[in-house]
């Protein structure tokens, strides 16, 4: 992974069910079909150069699945 | 006999101007592991250019959902496309995704 969320990930909110995610397809495709969710959340995460830096975070999630494919949202917060 | 006018180079590296680092507008992707729901490997992206991206080694890619996201650039092949193609490409996306 390009980086490393450091302590948790705060006011996670989700942003999308469902047919709401665009990706849908794509995710049940690779990883299982489920009730996948689009959320966010705020973190301090350790970039590949080493750099701390807070930002946004989404990420998929199902029950049973767990959290794929964490990124990061452009730009840093702090 | 005719004289030759020698040019005088500088040796200096100063007088070496660096080579200017290409944004690239465009990238295709060469490494998804771990994303194969946001990026397809061999598909073209669209590059956002931003400056704090880059510095820490990443694009601002905008990925399978219609969103942008700060990927590792290891991953992108860095692409010029003709003007025309940008154009129709610029023409053809879709509105900008909430989700």
């Amino acid at each position: 992974m390009e980086f490393k969320i450091i302590g948790q990930i705060s006011e996670i909110e989700t942003i999308a069910k469902g047919r709401e995610i665009r990706s849908l397809v794509r995710l049940r495709k690779f990883y299982a079909t489920g009730k996948w969710k689009k959320k966010k959340g705020i973190a301090t995460v350790r970039l590949m150069d080493g750099t701390i830096r807070r930002a946004e975070v989404h990420w998929y999630e199902a029950h049973g699945i767990g959290k794929k494919e964490i990124k990061i949202k452009l730009p840093f917060l702090d | 006999m005719a004289s030759v006018k020698k040019k005088s180079k500088s040796s200096s590296l100063s007088s070496i101007k660096p080579a200017r680092k290409r944004t690239f507008r465009y990238a295709i992707c060469v490494n998804n592991d771990g994303y194969p729901a946001s990026l397809e490997r061999g598909k073209l992206y669209s590059v956002i250019p931003d400056r704090s991206a880059a510095a820490h080694g990443y694009l601002r890619i905008v990925d399978e959902s219609g969103e942008d996201y700060a990927y590792a650039a290891q991953r992108f092949f860095g692409v010029t496309i003709p003007r025309n193609l940008a154009i129709v490409l610029t023409n053809s996306r879709p509105a900008p995704s909430v989700r």
